[in-house]
């Protein structure tokens, strides 16, 4: 559709997507399976609180903010990861999860549950460590390979890796390690509490400001590495230094939520569409659109089955699968080299 | 006078606080079953996924898997007691629930007599129904001694498992693994733990003299007959002799109010 | 190390360079001033490529006795840092991979990227002159997949421009382009087009140029020197008059060719081959 015409222009779509994800959050935070009426919000978040309201107030402030403002997060650094991977592979398939990076560092979480019972952050920087490792590998052997046979061998190779290893580790698992497995893969953001906010939000947020800051290495990559080489960055450098920041957003998430795919695939290609591939303007966008689309996802992924929650990574391949084959099958018509 | 009415108001105080809770959440099959066998199933208001007996169960609306609930579809059945098996999850989650201020009761849910006694004192207890948890209790113990009691000779079984179209069988430290022992007979894959695959050179060698496999994996197998005529369970001294026992996924893969029936049906078999 | 020149110029001397454990170039020396035009020519395999990636900074030559090292302006290219190269030279490559979707100034604007004090307008300002340059100034606000191959090539000989430009507005630094077989997607008219602005480049904004050509007439009409390599060495490096020859030229090419004056440029050879 919009591959190849004028594209739209940026600052009214990034104040609309500023709009829609600030209206998605607050109609996620307003419902929910417990039902609080719209006008008793106001009330209930900064009003005084009448006897019967301590349950709702705790309820608005406990579970659905905390976990709103995380599936936000979340969406955005999918999104953001996303296009920065694509950038560094010069590839618009690639993504965390098929790539491999995902499942590397869940792979890595899974390490740390049954060899170590490991805590929060023993299981994040285990995750983390998986993640760079399988950034590095997907890279490697991405680059021996032109176009696009590269980074799917590498997905192939690393994904099967890691559902090995994490099959392996399950098998080994005793009943209270396979509990805090079973939970964890299933891919959710049912872990969000203010604490973890605490610790993920800053952190994510501070690594994707830096993403931001990229843009113009992000650009000169889209060119190729020797041309960008000649544009004066240091190829070396800025590799280690992207993987391990995309390694560093990566690892946490997928060891708090166990991994959720398509976002990162989905949202920069719209954006791509939009917009244009030019990452001043891409990245801001990747960040609203994969928040925007993470809290829709979660928000329907809490209602359509109410008091039950559809595991998230079901809501987002139900979109992203489809798009996905829509992206193969128009690929050649396009023209777009993919 | 005064008095009377202290002493009055000081009952009526006392049994409002012991009220037994009203709005049950149970997470877990065998929390569920037990809740309706002390006769308290109407106080239940919500179950998960698992809870698929006795019928009524199935009806209540679910939280999802008891293994992953979502805190707040809980919070929306205002309950004022959640029942949950100690497998039940994310631990978080149920922390979580603790701190608002609902109270929740983890049970015993092993693979074990001794705790299937020990979940029908925490449930019952918890739920101020002391003498009908006595009750099943004792009801339980007098029907399983009964079905031990009954003759049957000791055989090598195997209980198998198909979910994902190759078997599973039953390895120690399983529920069925226990039922199997109180039933008197031996498990021929008793050295392995959980559950493990069985393949098809697996089965002939094991060379079980009972085959106990579950109603749904049954189906999935194409039935009795097709069952029979595979190749490797064919070969069995089960097979040959006609020791195929059927019987119901909830009854043999858990240890449940109702293993006295699981023990029965085996012996049935074994003879 | 062997000597590098005092005056302002990029090059190497005595280069010997393996690949692969196969000897490359063998003693081959090339040194580009600026302001001048320099086409390298030579078979398939006859090492132009290597030549010019010694002179790119992309092929580490290791410090050997009998190998001299690659400089720049007074200093050993190892020694400057990527960022300093890109301030001094650019580099046209023979094929882009750019298979996103980007606005054509938007990939010339990168040119800007080695120089990242320049203010917003004055980008801009580039982005014009350069666009001028490589009569593409009418596709400026076209989505770059859309273009012709031959169009695309003059967008990124335009990006290359505004790297030269972009750095000459702050100093007086003498710089060098680099430019790998970039009339091969052109149609005869671009072809003269490109290495006119190629050649008022090297002669009003002083930019010594390198140009590996497969047409021995372009390097004829277009070039002050021609630097002919064979078998790993340039044997030969002079006017084209002068280096034109049938004798090297059969060394060069292993076929047989005629020489003539060429009909419409006084003093410029031009070659007929079989």
């Amino acid at each position: 559709m919009f591959a190849g015409s004028r594209k739209l222009p940026p600052r009214p779509v990034l104040l609309a997507l500023t709009a829609c994800l600030l209206l998605a959050m607050l109609a996620a935070s307003a419902s929910g399976a417990v039902h609080i009426p719209w006008r008793d919000l106001p009330r209930l978040l900064w009003g005084t609180l009448a006897p019967g309201d301590e349950l709702l107030h705790n309820v608005l402030l406990d579970i659905r903010l905390p976990r709103v403002v995380f599936s936000a997060i979340t969406g955005a650094a999918l999104a953001l990861t996303g296009a920065a991977i694509q950038a560094l592979f010069r590839n618009p398939l690639a993504e965390p999860g098929l790539v491999g990076i995902s499942s590397g560092a869940a792979l890595g979480a899974v390490a740390a549950i049954v060899l170590a019972s490991g805590g929060f952050f023993l299981i994040a920087g285990s995750a983390f460590s998986g993640s760079l490792l399988a950034t590095f590998l997907a890279y490697s052997i991405g680059r021996r390979y032109t176009g696009v046979a590269g980074i799917l061998l590498a997905g192939i190779a690393i994904n099967t890796v890691c559902a090995s290893g994490i099959g392996l580790f399950t098998y080994m698992a005793n009943d209270s390690q396979l509990r805090d497995l079973t939970f964890w893969s299933l891919g959710s953001l049912a872990g969000a509490d203010w604490r973890t906010l605490a610790w993920t939000g800053p952190w994510t947020m501070a690594l994707l400001a830096y993403l931001c800051s990229q843009w113009r290495v992000l650009n000169a990559l889209l060119l190729g590495e020797r041309e960008a080489a000649h544009l004066g960055f240091e190829l070396a450098a800025v590799r280690r230094r992207l993987i391990v920041v995309i390694a560093l957003v990566i690892g946490p998430l997928v060891a708090v939520t166990g991994g959720i795919g398509f976002i990162g695939l989905v949202v920069p290609h719209l954006m791509r569409m939009l917009l244009g591939a030019h990452h001043r303007v891409l990245l801001p966008a990747s960040i609203l659109g994969g928040a925007l689309i993470l809290t829709l996802a979660d928000w329907l992924a809490r209602l359509l089955v109410s008091p039950a929650e559809l595991p998230i990574g079901l809501v987002t391949s139900l979109i992203g699968g489809p798009f996905f084959f829509w992206l193969l099958l128009r690929g050649k018509a396009s023209g777009q080299n993919l | 006078m005064r008095r009377l009415l202290a002493v009055l108001a000081v009952l009526v105080w006392s049994g409002a606080a012991w009220a037994a809770p009203e709005r049950v959440v149970s997470l877990g099959g065998s929390v569920t079953e037990i809740v309706y066998a002390l006769g308290q199933g109407d106080r239940l208001v919500a179950d998960d996924e698992s809870s698929l007996y006795p019928e009524d169960a199935q009806k209540l609306p679910r939280v999802g898997y008891y293994r992953t609930v979502p805190l707040e579809g809980i919070v929306s059945m205002k309950p004022d007691l959640v029942l949950a098996s100690e497998n039940a999850g994310p631990p978080k989650t149920l922390d979580r629930l603790a701190q608002l201020g609902v109270q929740v009761q983890r049970v015993s849910d092993g693979p074990s007599l001794d705790s299937l006694y020990q979940r029908i004192e925490q449930i019952a207890g918890t739920l101020h129904a002391e003498a009908e948890g006595k009750t099943l209790a004792n009801q339980v113990r007098d029907e399983l001694a009964a079905a031990q009691a009954r003759q049957a000779p000791a055989r090598r079984a195997v209980v198998l498992v198909n979910r994902t179209g190759s078997f599973m069988g039953a390895g120690g430290h399983t529920a069925a693994d226990a039922v199997l022992r109180l039933a008197g007979m031996e498990n021929a894959l008793a050295s392995q733990n959980g559950y493990t695959p069985v393949s098809t050179e697996g089965l002939a060698t094991l060379a079980p003299d009972l085959i106990i496999i579950t109603s749904t994996s049954l189906q999935a197998s194409g039935g009795l007959d097709a069952f029979k005529a595979r190749p490797d369970v064919s070969v069995t001294p089960a097979a040959r002799e006609g020791r195929i026992a059927v019987i119901n996924d909830l009854l043999i893969l858990g240890l449940g109010p109702r293993v006295a029936q699981a023990v029965s049906q085996i012996k049935d078999v074994a003879r | 190390m062997m000597n590098i020149p005092a005056t302002p110029a990029i090059g190497i001397t005595a280069a010997s360079v393996s690949r692969g454990g196969r000897p490359v170039l063998r003693d081959a020396t090339l040194v580009l001033r600026p302001g001048e035009v320099v086409s390298l020519l030579g078979a398939n395999g006859a090492g132009k490529s290597t030549l010019m990636s010694v002179l790119a900074g992309e092929l580490h030559v290791p410090p050997r006795s009998d190998s001299g090292l690659p400089f720049l302006n007074g200093k050993p290219l190892g020694a400057l840092k990527a960022g300093e190269q890109a301030r001094l030279r650019a580099i046209l490559p023979q094929r882009s991979g750019l298979a996103f979707d980007l606005e054509v100034s938007e990939v010339v604007a990168m040119g800007a990227y080695p120089f990242p004090e320049l203010a917003a307008g004055q980008v801009q300002a580039l982005i014009s002159q350069a666009l001028a340059r490589a009569d593409v100034a009418g596709l400026a606000h076209r989505r770059y997949l859309e273009l012709s191959g031959g169009e695309q090539q003059r967008v990124h000989f335009a990006r290359v421009v505004l790297q030269l430009l972009a750095g000459q507005a702050g100093d007086n630094e003498s710089r060098y382009l680099l430019l790998d077989e970039p009339t091969a997607s052109l149609d005869p008219l671009h072809q003269q087009g490109l290495l006119q602005a190629v050649y008022t480049l090297a002669r009003d904004n002083h930019v010594g140029v390198l140009a590996i050509l497969h047409d021995v007439n372009l390097a004829a009409r277009w070039s002050d020197r021609i630097a002919l390599l064979a078998e790993g060495t340039v044997f030969a490096c002079g006017t084209p008059a002068q280096v034109l020859t049938p004798a090297n030229l059969e060394k060069v090419y292993g076929m047989a060719l005629h020489v003539m004056d060429h009909p419409g440029h006084t003093g410029i050879p031009l070659v007929v081959f079989g």
